[in-house]
């Protein structure tokens, strides 16, 4: 693991105190209130939680593609720093406290403007959706759609391999700059098939190809070229996962947010797909943050994993940690929901009651009306993360160290 | 549980005697083409299919998605009609299930109590439920269809329903879309049980939830299958709820089943490639994390030509030579190389196992002559190949007959159709 063998390596994506809010007819929902983590370079942090937690709008958040409005992005910050990037402004590279000692900028995700967040969506951040089937364009061949990410973002790497250098002026090179930029014009593409302009912009086009076809032969696609020209409906599920896994890793990002990659899939497809995420992940050191509902797939491919519940994080620590010694009362009990080889039926621990509205919640733990060591200052008061072991750290009273909660402690320990 | 004034239960029927009854069934859907739409081809959905359910039961019916398990599922509960074979229902004569039991050829009184002792939940709580209708009449329609009940009654007796489920009164007059997923699957089970059936079939009734709730419903399933003796077919493709629910668990290979036995037996030593596959395939909590997940190899073949002998010879590890290698299997294997599956020109077919590759040159036909002898085509096809001559662009093949792999027994009801340890 990774996170265990190299605990410096340098923290590339950094949540700090993360507040959503959506409005709705009954007032503000507080989807995400209050969420921090790390993500360390190389690391696979999973993100595990039911159904309406937040965790989709956490990993949203990274990207900017959280819709403003209904949604308001009530403070935090998200601070990311690129592998390969400018250096940071405050020490010009020589390490400081701004920069964690390495000292590369730091973006404010929430901040950067608009054009800035198009330059990283995609190259340093990319993400993987949980539906291939909605999430690629139903008109556009994969070919054509993986094109736009080199487009977008190695136009001048195209440009270099279809021989157009930084020198060349006239039309021609200016038109086949606009190709490479997706700015083409409707005379562009008149004009793109004579032959003025046709050889450079067949360069222009097969240098794309090449690149969209190494891309999607890196996730074991059998017959790139086929699939190429193939549109979304024509292939397999697994198979728009990998294309859509492909173009995730397209540009090598630093960052890859992985929002349920595998729950429409098969359980043998789901597995090679792992697989894949996995062997590309280790290959290149790309940080994932792996968002998913099932715990026994985060337990397999993550290094560390954060548990979130309506909106907050319960429990956060190494995979080891959370799944073997689970701290908070809801982990316990979400360990304890799943059918294992040695429950007898009908006994299956379940949680009691219902995930709470989150339309303005009361201050206090939010599991405390179905937890079942609830106490006192759980109604009244928010529980802070505190740390039980190095890198452990979980967000309930009974851990609290300021309290004398020692015989509940063990009562959880022992159960 | 609810007394009914005329219930369909005969006391003497117990546990153990057998509810419903499978036989050969088939299900094949037509692929239309041209301007005329005629039929090109069949889709084998269930493709010679049988089982047993007891009563008091529960069988787990597992597979991928398109091996026809949902297609199964409805074809019991009544949805559709199978192309072939036969499903006997007992219907309280008190007699052992026979010709009479058909329910394609039973009498018209036999089919309501089969159609009423029979029902159905579906894996998307949200579209089972009419959006329109509240959940007074949604549970209380099957009730007012079989004049079971009026007015009040018929309130109270939606309301036990409820209570049972774990929801109350004052969820009466709601709509669906007030309910959470798993409130809303608790009110589909409701309705199931509106008219105190014998099989309730689940199709997929927990993938859609999450685990904690999950762990509600199926704890819910168990309680209401102790107190009401109900038999389930439970269709999932999760299969450590499988092990959780089933008595007996059914594995579906491409419209076959490759696999009947005891759940336990099943899980402590299955005797199929694919059903071991699919375990191995299944990341659990309890498994070592060190442990590479076994991953399947290869896609599911189309079910309109799907494979001859056993269906999972094309993609399964230990295959042998006796597994039913047939001339589509290069055609598959060539498809799957691109450059060489465009040079292939025709094939002519004597048989299933016989045929004249032409290729557009003679280079290409030798080289896949070359594959054919070499590493690259599986062991045990290249055993299978009883003849194999090169003429020009033209490569002839013959493969060995083979018989069809049979459903065989290896234990106490554990039957499954393999050629290793027949």
């Amino acid at each position: 693991m990774s996170a265990q063998d190299k605990p410096a390596a340098p923290v590339i994506a950094d949540m700090q105190n993360l507040r959503v809010q959506f409005d709705s007819k009954r007032g503000k929902v507080h989807a995400v209130d209050g969420v921090s983590f790390q993500i360390r370079d190389g690391e696979m942090l999973g993100l595990v939680g039911e159904t309406g937690c937040g965790k989709s709008v956490t990993g949203r958040s990274f990207l900017d593609l959280i819709p403003q409005p209904p949604a308001t992005i009530a403070g935090g910050k998200v601070l990311f720093r690129p592998r390969v990037g400018a250096l940071c402004p405050d020490c010009g590279g020589d390490g400081c406290a701004a920069c964690g000692g390495t000292g590369s900028e730091t973006l404010d995700l929430l901040k950067i403007p608009a054009a800035r967040m198009r330059e990283i969506r995609g190259a340093r951040i990319a993400m993987i959706f949980q539906d291939p089937g909605k999430a690629l364009n139903p008109t556009l061949t994969i070919g054509d759609q993986l094109a736009e990410i080199f487009l977008q973002h190695r136009s001048a790497a195209l440009l270099d391999e279809a021989g157009i250098t930084l020198e060349d002026t006239g039309w021609q090179a200016s038109a086949l700059r606009r190709m490479a930029h997706e700015e083409d014009n409707w005379l562009d593409r008149r004009m793109r098939k004579w032959p003025p302009l046709c050889s450079g912009a067949q360069r222009l086009s097969k240098a794309v190809a090449d690149r969209v076809a190494a891309a999607l032969a890196e996730t074991q696609i059998p017959n790139p070229v086929r699939v190429m020209k193939a549109y979304p409906h024509e292939l397999s599920g697994g198979m728009r996962q990998r294309v859509m896994i492909a173009q995730a890793l397209a540009c090598d990002p630093d960052l890859i947010i992985a929002d349920e990659p595998t729950t429409a899939l098969d359980v043998t497809i789901q597995a090679r797909i792992l697989d894949l995420i996995k062997t590309l992940q280790r290959k290149r050191r790309t940080s994932v943050l792996y968002i998913s509902h099932d715990l026994s797939l985060v337990r397999r491919v993550c290094d560390r994993v954060a548990v979130m519940y309506a909106g907050r994080i319960a429990e956060i620590g190494t995979v080891a940690q959370v799944f073997s010694n689970p701290q908070h009362p809801y982990t316990q009990g979400l360990l304890d929901a799943v059918p294992r080889a040695g429950t007898r039926r009908g006994h299956l621990a379940s949680i009691p009651g219902n995930v709470p509205e989150l339309v303005n919640p009361k201050p206090g733990c939010r599991f405390a009306d179905r937890c079942t060591h609830v106490m006192p200052q759980c109604t009244s008061a928010d529980p802070v993360q505190t740390p039980v072991a190095d890198g452990h750290q979980v967000a309930c009273f009974l851990r609290h160290p300021r309290e004398d909660a020692t015989s509940p402690a063990n009562e959880v320990a022992v159960s | 549980m609810i007394q009914h004034p005329n219930t369909d239960t005969v006391p003497h029927q117990k546990a153990g005697d057998t509810l419903l009854s499978v036989r050969d069934l088939c299900k094949h859907y037509p692929i239309r083409d041209g301007i005329l739409q005629s039929t090109v081809g069949q889709v084998r959905a269930v493709d010679g299919v049988s089982f047993d359910i007891r009563r008091g039961e529960t069988v787990g019916l597992v597979g991928e998605s398109g091996c026809g398990k949902t297609t199964l599922s409805h074809c019991v509960a009544g949805l559709t009609t199978p192309t072939s074979g036969s499903i006997l229902v007992d219907t309280g004569r008190g007699a052992p299930l026979g010709q009479e039991d058909q329910i394609d050829k039973m009498t018209r009184d036999q089919y309501t109590k089969y159609r009423r002792n029979t029902q159905m939940v579906f894996q998307d709580n949200f579209a089972s439920l009419n959006p329109r209708e509240l959940v007074a009449d949604c549970i209380g329609r099957p009730l007012r269809i079989y004049n079971e009940a009026s007015g009040t009654e018929l309130t109270e007796r939606v309301v036990a329903l409820l209570e049972q489920v774990g929801l109350g009164r004052q969820h009466l007059y709601r709509y669906p879309h007030q309910f959470s997923g798993g409130q809303r699957q608790r009110i589909s089970i409701a309705r199931a049980l509106a008219l105190d059936p014998d099989l309730i079939v689940l199709d997929e009734p927990t993938s859609a939830l999450d685990v904690s709730v999950q762990a509600q419903i199926l704890n819910l399933l168990w309680e209401l299958q102790k107190e009401r003796h109900l038999a389930y077919l439970f269709v999932t493709h999760d299969l450590s709820v499988v092990r959780h629910m089933a008595d007996r668990t059914v594995t579906m290979y491409l419209g076959k089943v490759v696999e009947t036995a005891p759940t336990e037996t099943l899980f402590r030593g299955s005797a199929h490639p694919y059903t071991q596959a699919l375990l191995a395939a299944k990341p659990d909590l309890d498994d070592d994390p060190n442990v590479p997940i076994a991953t399947l190899e290869g896609v599911v073949p189309d079910p309109a030509r799907p494979p001859k002998g056993c269906r999972f010879h094309t993609r399964c590890p230990v295959a042998t030579p006796a597994c039913g290698w047939e001339v589509d299997d290069i055609v598959r294997l060539l498809e799957a190389d691109e450059t060489m599956f465009s040079e292939l020109q025709g094939v002519a077919r004597k048989s299933d196992l016989e045929a004249a590759l032409t290729f557009t040159s003679d280079k290409d036909a030798a080289a896949l002559h070359a594959a054919m002898t070499s590493e690259r085509m599986p062991d045990s096809m290249r055993v299978a190949t009883e003849h194999l001559d090169l003429k020009g662009r033209t490569l002839n093949v013959r493969f060995r007959p083979t018989e069809e792999v049979e459903l065989t027994k290896r234990g106490d009801g554990h039957h499954a159709a393999c050629v290793h340890g027949q």
